[in-house]
């Protein structure tokens, strides 16, 4: 085990020899910035990603495979909110802000003072009516520290800016109709003065979009739709340059007259952004209603990547992961940029885990298709065609109303990867990827759309897959399609992974473990009990006392809220038969959430 | 097929249920078994009676109009609870009387229940009121022991 340490060490010493990929991948990491070098590690926290890459990469060392296990909870603190604690908080200089989910609480903690007591405080009128209307439990995805400002969206629609340092709010606007099924759960991301927001919707019928607003007003500058004319998806010709799919109104004609007003496509999840090319980088989610047969087409761009200016929101390349999605596969997971080696080469690439259990590497100033491998089981597919860019499906895993229940189809509508973002480590040159292992069965429906109520049309059970284990955390290549390593957990991991200059990895699981593991073996050298399940994901900072501290929430919720039968205790009129995937989660996790920050 | 049916009736129906005609079908005030009378004093209000009471044909219809009215959506199929609260345990956040889970859908509730008295006409209502009546809770859930 000794024996085993000094290794462990003395391989991260050896890889923290050449700096350079970490420079590059820090050399996007300050908001306003771009064309200026790349920063020594600040120690801060200011994004949801860690930077514009989204590598959740820190480049603090201090905690280390060597001493890992000397790792210890040193605060913790009740939010007082029992929704799914997605996200992660910020720590920018001396103060670490807190989001939590519906009603959208702002905590700001001086971290200069013992016990972290309250800088300020910031509490919004958030519209009760947005719980009815989101999908997957009332949850945030996190806060954007830019040019002084705390900006994050409120559940009801609206996106506000705070005073870091006061808690004032300086602007709120409204960005979405709650009444249309428009809800804003997602992190903003800032690129100079815009600030880039998106709807969640998709079981509504909404028609997803982006928009950007004035980093200082927060007035509306551009509205970009997924879906519908190519005016309104702001595909111009001359700037929007596909490499598959070439052509104008490919976002109104590759759906049924009129489809894409309610088709979904909707911006749930994480944007990138390159600044050397100036692109804003982020996934769409399914189209609705679920049962395909509504909907005859490829059904662009939902299940796509959009690459956008983010200063007119101008679309420069899509590309579309799932075409005629048949299995509710939404694309919103994060966009990881890393300069990666294929076929030889160094490229420009963007790596995308999918839903739909393929990771995509992508030319990231083309949208060309260079790789697209399994992650976890896959079996509506056989392979990506990288020549066309197509799945080549398989027709019996294919559904709609007509079809019937259609049986074990791989992964399930949750993914083997969904908002749970991944992290890239430019020193082991991995990916670490919070994963699902279940599949399911699917019977669509037809199903009419009622403005304000929900639009599905599927019931979609699921099950354990290959294993029995309904969850892994795994480190991966995605050029040579390779596990590296992967640790099995009994529940689908919901929460996201942190990667470290010292050569550790971080995540937490849905039974309430937080754990710290060496990044190149996977072996876990400490866990701890967190006292609520786990669907944030942790961050890295150096506090004002120069020590190295990792932070996580604990909040059991998410999807797995709907999903998971009796964990929530708040309601006396709400008591739910345990779901038959995963019939013990209760046992072991209630709902609750509290921050946490561990140190040596 | 027959979801579909049900439908284009009722978007028939629907046609001649606008304006005037919903407000026909607006219930009186509800007298709420979970509100505590100040003074001990009920306020004036009346009770809804359901014309289908009982009836097991109404039943069955108001469960293919929760479907077809993608109430399943929210509520999950056999209404055991999803985005929406389970409406088959037997317990009731706002009353479960059949008028007062009359006054729920046709109102509405905040936490985002849509009001449907604009959209569904009364026999509708009632009907989806029969079914989730009829849905029994198939044991006591108040201890969790099925590991």
């Amino acid at each position: 085990m000794i024996a085993g340490h000094i290794v462990s060490a003395l391989a991260v010493v050896l890889a923290l020899g050449p700096l350079a990929p970490l420079a590059q991948a820090q050399a996007n990491a300050s908001p306003g910035g771009g064309a200026s070098p790349a920063p020594e590690e600040d120690g801060q926290w200011i994004m949801p990603g860690k930077d514009y890459a989204s590598t959740r990469f820190s480049g603090l060392s201090q905690i280390s495979p060597r001493n890992a296990s000397r790792l210890r909870p040193v605060w913790s603190f009740s939010t007082g909110v029992l929704g799914g604690h997605e996200g992660q908080p910020l720590v920018v200089d001396k103060t670490m802000y807190v989001v939590t989910p519906y009603p959208n609480v702002v905590y700001a903690f001086d971290l200069t003072k013992e016990g972290y007591p309250l800088r300020w405080k910031y509490r919004p009128n958030v519209s009760a009516a947005a719980i009815g209307i989101s999908c997957c439990d009332v949850v945030n995805r996190g806060a954007f520290y830019a040019d002084g400002k705390i900006i994050y969206n409120l559940l009801d629609g609206h996106t506000v800016a705070l005073d870091a340092a006061t808690g004032k709010e300086l602007w709120k606007t409204r960005i979405a109709d709650v009444n249309a099924g428009e809800t804003t759960p997602m992190a903003p991301l800032v690129v100079k003065d815009r600030v880039i927001v998106g709807t969640s919707g998709g079981e509504y019928g909404v028609r997803g979009w982006v928009k950007g607003l004035d980093l200082n007003t927060g007035k509306l500058v551009w509205t970009g739709y997924s879906i519908g004319p190519d005016d309104e998806v702001l595909a111009k010709p001359g700037t929007f340059k596909p490499f598959y799919q070439r052509g104008s109104q490919l976002a109104r004609d590759s759906w049924p007259k009129d489809g894409w007003k309610n088709g979904g496509a909707p911006v749930w999840g994480w944007l990138s952004y390159d600044a050397e090319l100036d692109l804003i980088y982020y996934g769409t989610g399914n189209p609705a209603p679920w049962n395909s047969e509504q909907r005859p087409g490829d059904n662009r761009w939902a299940t796509s990547v959009m690459a956008r200016s983010p200063s007119d929101g101008s679309l420069r390349w899509a590309y579309q992961f799932t075409p005629a999605d048949n299995w509710d596969f939404d694309s919103s997971q994060e966009m990881i940029l890393a300069e990666l080696t294929v076929d030889g080469r160094r490229r420009k690439t963007l790596v995308h885990f999918d839903k739909n259990g393929f990771v995509y590497t992508m030319d990231r100033a083309t949208g060309e298709l260079l790789r697209a491998e399994p992650y976890v089981p896959v079996n509506w597919a056989k392979r990506v065609d990288l020549k066309t860019g197509r799945p080549q499906v398989d027709s019996s895993k294919m559904t709609g109303a007509s079809r019937g229940t259609v049986e074990d189809i791989c992964p399930t509508l949750e993914g083997g990867k969904n908002q749970q973002p991944a992290a890239f480590s430019p020193l082991t040159r991995l990916f670490y990827v919070p994963t699902n292992n279940m599949c399911m069965d699917y019977t669509a429906s037809n199903v009419a759309h009622i403005k304000g109520a929900p639009y599905i049309g599927a019931s979609v059970p699921y099950k354990a897959g290959a294993g029995g284990h309904l969850g892994a955390f795994m480190a991966f290549d995605p050029v040579q399609g390779r596990k590296i390593w992967e640790i099995k957990e009994p529940y689908p991991v919901w929460g996201g992974a942190l990667a470290t200059a010292g050569g550790m990895a971080f995540y937490g699981t849905l039974d309430g473990w937080f754990k710290a593991v060496d990044a190149r073996t996977g072996t876990v050298l400490y866990k701890f009990k967190v006292g609520s399940g786990v669907v944030g994901n942790p961050i890295s900072y150096r506090g004002p006392d120069g020590q190295q501290y990792i932070a996580v929430y604990a909040g059991f919720g998410g999807d797995w809220l709907l999903l998971s039968g009796d964990v929530r205790s708040d309601d006396p009129t709400d008591v739910r038969p345990p779901a038959s995937f995963m019939p013990d989660i209760a046992r072991h996790t209630s709902q609750g959430g509290i921050v946490w920050i561990f140190g040596l | 097929m027959r979801r579909r049916v049900l439908l284009s009736m009722l978007a028939l129906h629907l046609g001649t249920v606008t304006g005037v005609a919903a407000q026909r079908t607006a219930p009186p005030a509800v007298r709420y078994d979970q509100h505590v009378p100040a003074g001990g004093q009920l306020p004036p209000a009346g009770t809804l009676r359901n014309p289908f009471k009982d009836s097991k044909r109404a039943a069955d219809e108001g469960g293919k109009l929760f479907s077809a009215f993608n109430c399943d959506g929210c509520h999950a199929g056999g209404a055991v609870g999803a985005v929406g609260p389970s409406l088959a345990d037997g317990r009731w956040r706002y009353g479960g009387s059949d008028g007062e889970i009359y006054h729920s859908i046709f109102y509405g509730r905040p936490r985002g229940m849509p009001a449907w008295g604009g959209t569904l006409p009364a026999d509708a209502i009632w009907r989806l009121v029969s079914y989730l009546k009829s849905i029994e809770p198939s044991r006591d859930t108040a201890a969790t022991t099925r590991w």
